[in-house]
């Protein structure tokens, strides 16, 4: 059986506080004795700490930029015991299931029921996550000896666009955690082992799911595995990709491009401190750190000048308080996307009237079947229309700038407010919908982002985002475009404003739009034409209430 | 029957830049036949009846049009067409070259190994210098490695027929020379009695030995060694020729090249290749060394100083093509002195083989219309052997010349394949394809290894022995590269004289802001050994002052790349130049 122990730093000599500059094993990764888990930097060099003993990691505690010194705990390990010693071991097996009464008592006693044999025992692993991978777990629900049943949230995981739960695929005991928080997971890690307990229904699919998941992590018993997982780089910052040519030509020996090689930094990018611009080991290793922790921007936000630091204190009684999670990863996209968009927005006004008189109407009855029939729901009708008439602005550039992506499809992202910040749940393929269902898919997206459920799919893909702030006022603003989408419609409050009608006001009920667009895609006179339009479906409303066939 | 060009659209006067069958092959339904090149593109003309080459009627550098005939050919299973006499052939269409130039590559599937004979982590093909290296190199890293070469004996070309045993016959050529050289200094040997056989027996004992170690090499690492021709059948499955297959995670490519031959030579075994010329067997008294490349002009020396009358003749305007121009005056000075003749600027139109001897006719100004040897040594080049492998089985990419094209991690448009050294394009050099072998070999094994080498030195071990690495001053006019260049004639070196040859010299290229050394060049005995300072000055980003600062030990040739350095601070003195660089 195994069991588990500390993975401790090892004697570092004259060192302490020796700053991490990688974690090289994920939990659940499995390791061979002396294989390296941690790299630390100290001012002379860079050393692995190894792993004690062969074993499963069961979660590392440190993370890349923190420091450590000799003794320090960095994880635990879960160790294959020897074969001498299995009688002893078995007991924490059989005592969980107890509890769990499944009534296999036969085989509580039976030696095979060690890890890694067939039994009632099943590991639990991290659904499919779309395009996520390295996901930080951020609370855990559940421990060992607790009984679970299916759809129980087991972990919640933390994506850069939103929280989410890994539920329980089959009920039972838990028998062992193998994350913790702060773990990285990706799709198919293990997260925990379960007893299951006779769950016929819930188990075809259960044992379906994990069959393949749990292979992932298999290829590690070859020492390569790490080159199949790119290494995860920390979130802060990303190195960018290598430019070969600027790489060759990089004043720089052979043994200081290995280096670069190893970590992945573009030595034409690297700042030298040698004669002659040589590049030298600790400028590679300076640039890799700077760029990890955030302290130096990619490419992109180099030569930016800074604001000015001041020390509020001095002024008067300050209180410090953390940013949440989502509002320091949206933080670093949303200036990306200021920074390298040339953003113009385009204000504009579409008379609502008819429009508002059909939706009270309609609201009531619409209500009895409890979909909310809000405006939002007709401005999204709307603006599918408006999308159709111009895919430039459903389009998004390519990667090199040189050629544009027309989507064939259009799934609408739309900004909620949470109590953690700003989420942008998607509903995809919004020109298959009509209003009564764009809005039904409204209300149940909305409830999801409020309680955190929503999942990593579901805020992916959007090809074009509305921001509405019309429930809570203003006249206009200049919304910040989701890049790499092209553009945003940002919605506020409408009132009622004397329209002359040729010989005397009329009292209309007007919705300010704000436009913002990426000026490299679309230009001034194709946004007004795109406002333009998107007023007039507004107006009619008959055709936004048209059933899609 | 004939064979012909098919309809070549708007193209006439397309030129043929291979010919890829010899009267005598025996060729498939859709063989290639020979390759044209359009301005446009490169196509290969393929045989549209299986059957045997009789003639062919055309030859490299021709040019020719839709409809003109290539050449004739028996059809094996002749009366599948009965409606005429003429093959006709077929070019490709755009969409086909996509698909047989494999621009999608299959997923790197692991399929499951089934019954395999063998089945390992990797599979290295090929057992030359780079296969064994990439063999070796994998396994010290963990992995599983199967090594299969087609012939008995490890090593490939490099340690059976090339490198190594032309080198060992180059010391007793440069032996004899010195032992000649030294009668007009006061010490006399007479000459040389040469026995052929025994001098062969100690260069295959020579062989022998490098060949057994590798075998204990790969004991020692638990590489398995399987022996047969390897063909893809699959992404991750090899069948041999022997009916053997092996399944494979991942594969290194390390199948080499061969020599190239002129097309339409008679069958007679006076007309050899490399291989054939280091067999000594006999040593004639007339020699034709076809090509002045490396190769040719290797095999010239040793014969030459084995007592054969020997005569090079080279297609380009100059011996060794792409050299620095004085590199090769002294060169030729020393050869064109010892050789019978040296033919440049001349084509080989045609070979008969006669009684008294292969009758060879040439065109060009400086040779003689026809002559008669008694051997003709062929070293017009090498072709690479990547579409030897059926490799379109497993997705993998080969253009027209046989070679797969690689990313700076040695991988091929197939990720989990690799293909290293003479197929992969670039110099074909066994130092190259090493160097490539453990880079893919740690990429395989997953680490994070690049081919990043700025240069790869060029040797060719001929007396003079002529070495370059780094930048050549062709290349930096062709590039525009501004540089200084500072060159030392080996006269001033007193260990040259000692040796009694002072027509070599030693010179660099450096950059005029930087100081920097861009590359260099030697010529004289030693140069091989003598220009891998010079590689290491480039690879470090040395100065001038990095170099003659360094104490270089005296009395030796090497003080003289150290002198170049001084020559370019103008700290020289044992020179005088006037031309004083700066303060």
């Amino acid at each position: 059986m195994a069991k588990s122990i500390d993975i401790v730093v090892p004697d570092l000599g004259d060192f302490e506080n020796v700053e991490i500059i990688e974690i090289l094993v994920n939990s659940g990764d499995r390791v061979e004795a002396e294989d390296g888990l941690i790299t630390l930097e100290t001012d002379k060099a860079s050393l692995d700490v190894p792993a004690p003993q062969a074993g499963v990691i069961e979660s590392i505690s440190v993370a890349v930029g923190g420091t450590v010194s000799s003794g320090d705990v960095i994880g635990r390990l879960s160790v294959e015991g020897g074969a001498a010693e299995p009688g002893a071991d078995d007991a924490p097996v059989g005592e969980p299931q107890d509890p769990a009464s499944t009534g296999e008592t036969t085989v509580v006693a039976d030696p095979d029921l060690v890890p890694g044999k067939p039994g009632g025992k099943e590991t639990l692993v991290v659904p499919e996550l779309g395009d996520f991978a390295d996901v930080e777990v951020i609370e855990v629900h559940v421990a060992p000896g607790d009984t679970i049943a299916v759809e129980d949230s087991l972990v919640t995981l933390e994506t850069d666009k939103a929280a989410m739960d890994v539920p329980a695929t089959v009920a039972g005991t838990v028998l062992e955690m193998l994350v913790s928080v702060g773990d990285k997971v990706s799709a198919g890690s293990p997260v925990l082992t379960v007893e299951a307990t006779s769950a016929p229904a819930a188990t075809p699919p259960a044992a379906a799911a994990p069959a393949p998941a749990a292979k992932a992590p298999a290829p590690a018993a070859g020492k390569p595995a790490a080159a199949e997982t790119p290494t995860a780089p920390a979130p802060p910052g990303k190195l960018p990709p290598i430019n070969e040519v600027g790489f060759a030509r990089a004043h720089a020996s052979p043994s200081v491009r290995k280096l670069a090689r190893e970590l992945g930094a573009d030595l034409a990018q690297v700042r030298a401190s040698g004669k002659k611009n040589r590049i030298l080991h600790d400028d590679v290793k300076a640039y890799v750190k700077a760029i990890l922790t955030g302290q130096a921007a990619g490419p992109a936000g180099g030569g930016l000048p800074k604001v000015p630091s001041v020390d509020f204190a001095k002024f008067g009684a300050v209180d410090v308080q953390p940013l949440t999670r989502i509002q320091k990863i949206s933080g670093p996209r949303l200036q990306a996307s200021w920074v390298n968009l040339p953003h113009v927005t385009q204000h504009d006004e579409a008379d609502i009237t008819d429009l508002e008189a059909k939706r009270q109407e309609l609201k009531g009855p619409a209500k009895e079947k409890g979909i909310p029939l809000t405006p939002l729901a007709f401005i999204l009708k709307a603006c599918v229309a408006a999308l159709q008439e111009f895919p430039k602005v459903n389009a998004s550039l390519s990667d090199d700038g040189e050629s544009l992506v027309f989507k064939q499809y259009i799934h609408l992202g739309f900004a909620a407010d949470t109590d953690q910040g700003l989420v942008v749940p998607v509903i995809r393929d919004a020109d298959k919908k009509d209003v009564y269902e764009l809005a039904a898919e409204l209300r149940d997206l909305s409830a999801a982002a409020r309680d955190g459920k929503l999942k990593a799919a579901q805020m992916q893909g959007a090809s074009f985002t509305i921001s509405s702030l019309g429930g809570i006022g203003g006249t206009a603003f200049t919304p910040i475009v989701n890049a790499p989408e092209v553009a945003i419609l940002g919605v506020s409050r409408s009132t009622i404003r004397p329209v002359w009608n040729g010989e005397s006001f009329d009292p209309r009920l007007m919705l300010p739009l704000s436009f913002s667009y990426d000026h490299r895609v679309i230009d001034g006179a194709m946004a007004v034409r795109f406002t333009t339009f998107l007023g007039e479906k507004l107006a009619d409303v008959d055709e936004l209430l048209r059933a899609i066939p | 029957m004939q064979i012909t060009v098919p309809d070549l659209g708007d193209f006439a006067d397309v030129e043929v830049i291979e010919v890829l069958v010899s009267p005598g092959d025996d060729v498939a339904v859709d063989d290639p036949v020979i390759t044209l090149e359009t301005d446009k593109a490169t196509m290969e003309i393929p045989a549209t009846d299986a059957g045997r080459v009789e003639s062919l009627s055309v030859k490299l550098g021709d040019r020719v049009n839709s409809g003109d005939a290539i050449g004739t050919l028996t059809p094996s299973g002749a009366a599948a067409d009965a409606s005429g006499d003429t093959v006709s052939t077929r070019v490709m269409s755009p969409d086909e070259i996509a698909v047989a130039t494999g621009s999608t590559a299959p997923e790197p599937a692991t399929e499951p190994a089934g019954d395999a004979t063998h089945r390992a982590q990797l599979v290295v093909i090929g057992a030359g210098p780079g296969g064994y290296t990439a063999a070796f190199r994998a396994a010290d890293l963990g992995l599983d490695v199967i090594l299969v070469e087609r012939w008995p004996m490890l090593g490939g070309v490099c340690l059976n027929v090339g490198c190594i045993p032309s080198k060992a016959l180059l010391h007793a050529a440069k032996v004899i020379d010195e032992a000649e050289a030294m009668a007009a200094h006061g010490v006399e040997f007479g000459p040389p009695r040469v026995d052929a056989d025994k001098l062969r027996g100690w260069k295959n004992s020579v062989v022998n030995r490098l060949v057994g170690g590798l075998t204990q090499l790969a004991k020692q690492r638990k590489v398995r060694v399987v022996h047969g021709l390897a063909q893809f059948a699959s992404p991750n499955r090899l069948e041999l020729d022997n009916g053997e297959t092996i399944a494979f995670e991942k594969c290194i490519i390390a199948a080499g090249s061969e020599p190239a031959m002129l097309p339409g030579l008679p069958d007679d075994p006076r007309i050899v290749d490399s291989t054939g010329a280091l067999e000594l067997d006999p040593i004639p008294k007339r020699l034709l060394v076809v090509g002045g490349g490396i190769i040719g002009l290797e095999m010239a020396c040793v014969y030459a100083a084995l007592g054969a009358d020997v005569s090079v003749v080279e297609l380009t305007g100059s011996l060794m093509p792409g050299t620095d121009p004085d590199l090769l005056r002294p060169f030729t000075k020393f050869v064109r002195a010892r050789y019978e003749s040296i033919m440049v600027s001349t084509k080989v139109t045609g070979m008969r083989a006669t009684t008294p001897g292969i009758e060879v006719s040439f065109d060009g100004k400086d040779a003689p219309s026809v002559g008669v040897y008694d051997k003709v040594l062929v070293a017009i080049g090498r072709r690479a052997n990547g579409d030897k492998l059926a490799a379109e089985k497993a997705g993998v990419s080969v253009d027209p010349r046989g070679i797969i094209k690689v990313d700076k991690q040695m991988r091929t448009n197939v990720p989990h394949i690799f293909a290293i050294g003479d197929l992969a394009g670039g110099p074909m050099l066994a130092h190259k394809a090493t160097h490539e072998a453990k880079v893919a070999a740690e990429v395989a094994a997953g680490e994070k290894s690049y081919f990043d080498a700025r240069t790869i030195p060029s040797v060719a071990y001929t007396d003079p022995e002529v070495a370059w690495v780094g930048l050549t001053e062709l290349e930096a006019k062709e590039k525009g590269i501004a540089y200084e260049k500072v060159s030392i004639p080996w006269a001033a070196s007193g260990r040259a004289l000692s040796l009694g040859r002072d027509e070599g010299f030693t010179k660099l290229l450096f950059d005029k802001d930087t100081d920097r050394v861009l590359g260099g060049a030697i010529v004289g005995p030693n140069a091989g050994d003598l220009i891998a300072e010079i590689g290491l000055a480039v690879e470090m980003g040395a100065d001038a002052t990095d170099i003659s600062l360094t104490i270089h030990p005296h009395p030796t040739l090497s003080e003289t790349i150290a002198f170049a350095a001084e020559g370019f601070e103008g700290t020289l003195t044992d020179l005088y130049m006037p031309r004083k660089k700066r303060g």
